[in-house]
């Protein structure tokens, strides 16, 4: 590592033009000359295109020439190329952390793109403050991290039954975590998939037997992650494992304890439509196969009498005095495929859902549909138990809608109803699936019931997919009527009927019809809890409130953080293939990552001068990861780093009251010579 | 189908789910239920250029809802030229004109004639063509060599009768239009 330390600062300055993307608003020649005889510069260049192989070269060629020790690159965001030039300096002979990066693209021209001469100035200043930050840049050791060649999948839905399959089949030790009893998710609850018409159990259960049967992976049904610290390659998550009260490996599933249970509540599988027992196995299918005890409703849990179900079992396999526990796993990568909560249509009240009972989801027709659904798989309405001749669907439910909704009606409503029916507030981003989704109801309808009227309120109808568009010909072939125009509102009449008015853009006309029966078409919103669940694993959110991906094109399924992916809906609404494409994509990065012996970690993070620190504990409060624990030395108590578990936020470093805490890279006399040179007049 | 008035706006509180499906039978008609509303036809339709009454795209819109009465009772059916022109350029091979004369076909069947159609029939009927041929023309043939055309045609009002055009002129419900 010659040239780096104890010399006079050497510093290359790069402008970049983009192409047109910087150029194109920044005067780059001026912003170049502005840093030529800024303090410790040696030498200034533009360039085309600074990550080119060109435009490499020539820094390289500088480091040789000039025996540059830092180099400035003032291009695009370090997230694009920090890696590129780092191992270009790497490569030429110097530490990579001797780089700095002015983002004069994403926060100067592309924001200031009406606005040159403003925006050249701005370049002009990022430029100077990159150059004093890069003076007083410091070599630093890149440390060794283990890698454990295991992954956890978190969500047990289509996506990481997928993902865990991918892995499993790769020889990879795969955890698969699931709360809900089964995994499944909600394909599971799906009848009918489109645009095949496949039932949906049929090609889902062997998947999920599949993974039951894979000597690689690992269920942990009924259990959720609690926390996570570690980094990429050794991550240690702790999973509360939920009390089944049944024992898993004694279960056969044979349905004694159910018969025989004396609770029936409502049952969330089927929507609250139909009863379960408070013994259950959720449905015919699940995975693992075991029964499970509500123990909000079981008699015996909750009143401390009953037992009937133990004395039913001829396996042994109830156990009351299961209790909860939190069980540490340790692996080298994170899948996240938590997957999604349906709209919930109340935060709409003027289509009446939860009020009407002939108003019902698309979820909740599903169910209703389903030969294993609570009316075995004939459509009745839930008001009246008749079949319904006028089927209306009315699309974007809860999508499509920057409004917050019907916020100023407060509607008294059934709480209990749909507990699991998800978010309120309507979104502003098109859910996708949906119009396939009422296509395909629509199609059942005509298909169970040919005479049936079916109506279909859309607003534009999307059927970007393969045999989609030709899905929805045969759907109007079939003689579905699609009216473009959505209405208003729904009103009830005396026979439990629904009253619809719209506007039929396509005639002019305005239509006043009655249906016996509306499906809601509601959108896809971010599952339950998905905030406190970022925060957890440090995971950015986007407006929509779903998972962040790591670019939007070229990492779909990667995060901005190393070693957790991301698969399925927890990052957008998407249909089953796109699921199932994505788990793959984030599998086959979880197992580059897994492949690896051990891996290079940032040395970012804080070092410690015993000598100011009081021990008072503040950091250690403040941390989010648990990464730095006061310990008590001969010295008196001292805050210690826990390498593994530090993220290299900066909270010790920033809340330190004796600044006894120097953040690596990120030093106080390093920022602040980059603010007051940002400020500087010129 | 009943119809009232809201502020210029038809509002139309009964459809005929059925009208699609009967069009669709009916030969010309087959794939009326493919439309989906884009509007090609209209754009290019020479008629639609010199009377908006006449909107291709509307009139099958009207057959998918239901609105059977108004459709057939309407003179706009026979409005078309038969051009072609939206029958080349439909993206979903609707067949426009033959949709058209598959819904002429119902209405003179339902007894709604047009009346220029009805006026056209009879006067094939009397003279067994478009004009009557008088004597004057007639005497300018002889002039220049040529035979006499006959003032009647008998053969005509026959194939009338074997067709059951003659039923549908005089019948009950005839002229409605």
């Amino acid at each position: 590592m010659l040239q780096d330390t104890g010399k006079e600062p050497r510093i290359g300055v790069y402008v970049c033009h983009c192409g047109l993307n910087i150029a194109g608003v920044v005067d780059v020649e001026a912003v170049r000359e502005s840093a030529r005889f800024l303090e410790g510069v040696v030498v200034v260049r533009d360039n085309r295109y600074t990550c080119s192989e060109v435009g490499q070269k020539g820094i390289a060629d500088d480091i040789r020439e000039f025996k540059l020790n830092r180099v400035v690159v003032a291009s695009c965001s370090p997230r694009l190329h920090e890696k590129t030039f780092r191992t270009l300096l790497e490569k030429s002979g110097l530490n990579p952390h001797l780089l700095e990066m002015a983002n004069i693209r994403e926060h100067c021209s592309w924001v200031h793109y009406d606005n040159h001469e403003a925006a050249t100035g701005k370049a002009k200043d990022l430029v100077r403050s990159s150059v004093a930050r890069a003076r007083l840049l410091q070599p630093l050791a890149r440390t060794k991290g283990r890698v454990l060649p295991e992954v956890m999948v978190i969500g047990g839905g289509v996506a990481g039954i997928s993902a865990a399959l991918y892995l499993g089949g790769m020889g990879i030790k795969t955890y698969l975590v699931e709360k809900e009893p089964s995994i499944g998710g909600h394909m599971a609850m799906l009848d009918k998939t489109f645009p095949t018409l496949d039932c949906s159990l049929c090609i889902l259960s062997p998947k999920m037997v599949e993974v039951a049967e894979c000597e690689n992976i690992k269920i942990l049904s009924y259990s959720e992650v609690e926390k996570v610290e570690g980094q990429v390659g050794d991550f240690r998550v702790q999973v509360r494992r939920k009390p089944r009260y049944v024992n898993e490996e004694k279960c056969v599933g044979c349905g004694d304890c159910a018969e025989k249970c004396p609770v029936k509540v409502k049952d969330e599988f089927n929507r609250n439509m139909g009863t379960r027992k408070a013994i259950y196995i959720p449905f015919p299918q699940a995975i693992p196969p075991a029964y499970v005890i509500d123990e909000h409703n079981c008699r015996y849990l909750t009143q401390g009498k009953c037992k009937i179900c133990q004395a039913v079992c001829e396996r042994g396999a109830i156990e009351y005095d299961q209790t909860s526990y939190v069980e540490t796993i340790e692996v080298g990568a994170i899948i996240v495929a938590t997957g999604f909560q349906p709209y919930d249509p109340r935060g709409l009240p003027q289509y009446g859902y939860g009020r009407f009972p002939n108003v019902i989801t698309s979820l909740d027709f599903e169910r209703l549909i389903c030969a294993d659904g609570p009316t075995y798989g004939k459509l009745k309405r839930p008001g009246d138990s008749t079949v319904p001749k006028r089927v209306a669907f009315i699309q974007c439910v809860g999508s499509r809608n920057e409004a917050s909704g019907g916020a100023e009606y407060k509607i008294d409503i059934d709480e209990e109803m749909g507990s699991s029916a998800g978010s309120r507030d309507p979104k502003a981003y098109c859910s996708r699936v949906c119009c396939m989704i009422t296509a395909k109801q629509a199609f059942m309808v005509k298909e169970k019931y040919p005479d049936a009227e079916v109506y279909v309120y859309y607003i534009d109808m999307r059927t970007a997919g393969k045999g989609f568009e030709e899905f929805y010909q045969r759907g109007r072939h079939e003689g579905i009527v699609f009216l473009r125009g959505k209405p208003g509102e729904i009103e009830e009449q005396e026979d439990g009927c629904l009253r619809v008015v719209s506007e039929d853009l396509d005639s002019g006309c305005i239509l006043d019809l009655v249906f016996d029966m509306v499906v809601l078409a509601q959108g896809l919103t971010p599952p339950e809890g998905l905030v406190e669940f970022a925060q957890k694993m440090n995971l950015s959110r986007s407006e929509d409130g779903f998972l962040m991906e790591g670019h939007p094109k070229l990492r779909p399924a990667e995060t901005a953080i190393d070693g957790i992916y991301l698969a399925g809906c927890v990052q957008f609404p998407k249909d089953i293939p796109d699921s199932v494409a994505q788990a793959g994509a984030a599998a086959a990065a979880a197992a580059v990552m897994c492949s690896k012996e051990s891996i290079e970690i940032d040395p970012l993070g804080p070092v410690i001068d015993d000598k100011l620190c009081i021990g008072c504990k503040l950091c250690e409060m403040l941390c989010p990861y648990g990464a730095i624990k006061v310990e008590l030395t001969d010295k008196g108590p001292k805050a210690k780093s826990i390498e593994v578990a530090c993220k290299g936020c900066g909270v010790c470093g920033a809340s330190c009251s004796t600044k006894a805490i120097t953040m690596k890279h990120y030093t106080d006399s390093q920022l602040t010579a980059q603010a007051k040179a940002i400020l500087e007049v010129v | 189908m009943e119809s009232v008035r809201r502020k210029d706006v038809p509002v139309v509180t009964v459809l005929d789910p059925k009208f699609k499906y009967e069009v669709a039978r009916e030969p010309g008609g087959e794939n009326i239920k493919y439309c989906f509303q884009c509007g090609t036809c209209t754009s290019g339709c020479k008629v639609a250029e010199l009377d908006s009454k006449y909107n291709p795209r509307k009139i099958i819109r009207m057959v998918i809802l239901g609105m059977r009465e108004r459709v057939l009772s309407g003179d706009f059916i026979w409005l078309c030229a038969t051009c072609y022109t939206c029958h080349e350029r439909c993206p979903q091979d609707v067949r426009i004109p033959e949709v058209m004369n598959a819904l002429k076909n119902i209405a003179v069947r339902e007894g709604y004639i047009h009346p220029a159609f009805r006026a056209q029939a009879e006067l094939i009927a009397g003279h067994g063509r478009l004009y009557e041929v008088d004597g004057f023309a007639n005497e300018k043939r002889t002039d220049w060599g040529l035979t006499e055309i006959p003032q009647g045609c008998p053969e005509v009002a026959e194939i009338y009768g074997i067709t059951g055009l003659h039923d549908l002129l005089s019948g009950g419900a005839g002229g409605k239009v």
